[in-house]
């Protein structure tokens, strides 16, 4: 009985202090500025995935968290639904008929009712992401079993993800590119078992998503010249 | 899975000032796939009416006049510029198994025929759209409805884009439509994506017999 307490009590002294632990997380916001930027009050910001016809892979909820990071607080952005601005534009932003580059914008803007929706919208910025969330490596080994009188898990193992976004902003005041906003995130998770498993999780997407909101919002609002 | 009665914005164009008569092939009003994927799962699509209703309201956000034919009318009795046969040439789709990633892809390959006022056709069109949607936070057979449904709308996309520059079916309008810059269609250098807009397509062609095309 005394062999089989021990285990059992070292585990949960582990999980005690784990529990105010997580995974390991590095991260790197860079920026990198071609115009003068700033917002007015009322303007507003659309949040984009670049087209899967070109092999992104940006994942809806990551777009959805950076439009919500980007919102929040006093210093939050009036943010447009993506879904809203592409319906209301439609076809002119769908995956296939988007611009990819600046230089389409002029011509975009020609197009009937286009200038006239954007500016409803008071849209002053829209913000293409590219890029993903990747499992790059892992390892470790982790068994559990069951039985009449009970179950539990013995072993390690381990995972690391990497979060490369990067934010390409235009801006349509003057239908040109503000410049690009990324984010390079790395993260390791553990999962050491001893009886019970304790999940210490890095949470990359949201560093990431988080990172390159703060970031955005600095870039886009930090310039008060314009 | 069956699809939802989709419905798609108003899109942002001009029409074009052509009286257009709409024939949809059977295939387009009840439409149904069911393939069995490396062995495992069983996949059904039904994509009921969508098909017939996307066209009907492409069509009428596209064109100044839009009579719908049924396999009987005769159109030269008709008062319209143009008669437009639409069909489905093929229809596949990819489990996140077969691609190891975690999306569902839908092609379909829609084929337009267009003919003049005098029966002769001028156009043959095969349009092919590309859907893609993620299978996390929704099931399965939720994401391969939102890449179908996604996959349609592409396919709208593109009728709106090029439709005219493929066809030339403004040209046949009592009063043809000017080639100016609010003109809806578009010329081939001014689609920033063109994706499949021939007969390629990454799969091997399922779903319906396109001998009959």
């Amino acid at each position: 009985m005394l062999y089989s307490a021990r285990p059992m009590l070292r585990s949960l002294t582990v999980l005690v202090f784990a529990l105010g632990l997580s995974g390991c997380i590095t991260a790197r916001m860079q920026d990198n500025r071609e115009s003068v930027t700033g917002i007015a009050e009322g303007e507003s910001v659309v949040i984009m995935a670049r087209s899967y016809h070109l092999g992104n892979e940006t994942e809806a909820k990551y777009i959805s968290c950076v439009e919500n990071a980007l919102a929040k607080g006093s210093r939050g952005l009036r943010v447009i639904p993506h879904r809203e601005f592409v319906d209301s534009l439609f076809p002119w932003f769908e995956p296939r008929t988007a611009p990819a580059e600046t230089k389409g914008l002029p011509k975009l803007m020609e197009r009937p009712g286009v200038a006239k929706r954007l500016a409803d919208q008071q849209v002053r910025y829209i913000i293409w992401l590219e890029g993903d969330t990747e499992r790059v490596a892992g390892g470790g080994s982790l068994s559990c079993a069951a039985g009449p009188g009970g179950g539990g898990c013995f072993g390690f193992a381990w995972w690391q993800n990497d979060a490369d976004y990067n934010a390409s902003v235009w801006d349509l005041k003057g239908l040109e590119s503000a410049g690009t906003v990324s984010a390079d995130v790395s993260g390791t998770s553990f999962l050491p078992a001893l009886v019970v498993p304790i999940p210490l999780i890095a949470r990359t997407q949201a560093a990431a998503c988080k990172g390159l909101a703060d970031q955005l919002r600095t870039f886009i609002s930090d310039d008060s010249s314009a | 899975m069956t699809l939802q009665a989709p419905s798609f914005p108003t899109p942002l164009v001009e029409k074009l000032p052509v009286k257009v008569g709409l024939r949809l092939s059977p295939e387009m009003k009840q439409f149904s796939h069911e393939e069995k994927v490396f062995g495992k799962e069983t996949w059904s699509v039904d994509f009921g009416d969508a098909n017939a209703r996307l066209f009907r309201q492409l069509f009428d956000h596209m064109f100044t006049d839009v009579t719908i034919l049924t396999a009987d009318d005769n159109p030269d009795l008709l008062p319209i510029d143009a008669l437009v046969e639409t069909s489905i040439d093929a229809f596949e789709f990819s489990v996140p198994e077969q691609t190891s990633s975690n999306s569902f892809a839908v092609w379909i390959r829609y084929r337009l025929k267009v003919y003049d006022d005098r029966g002769d056709m001028i156009a043959n069109w095969p349009v092919s759209a590309y859907g893609k949607s993620e299978t996390k936070a929704l099931g399965g057979s939720d994401a391969l409805e939102k890449a179908a449904l996604l996959a349609m709308r592409d396919a709208a996309a593109l009728m709106i884009m090029k439709l005219d520059a493929e066809t030339g079916i403004s040209s046949l309008g009592a009063v043809s439509a000017p080639a100016t810059a609010e003109s809806p269609m578009e010329t081939d250098e001014d689609v920033a994506i063109s994706v499949n807009s021939d007969n390629t397509s990454p799969f091997v062609a399922g779903g319906i017999n396109q001998d009959a095309i």
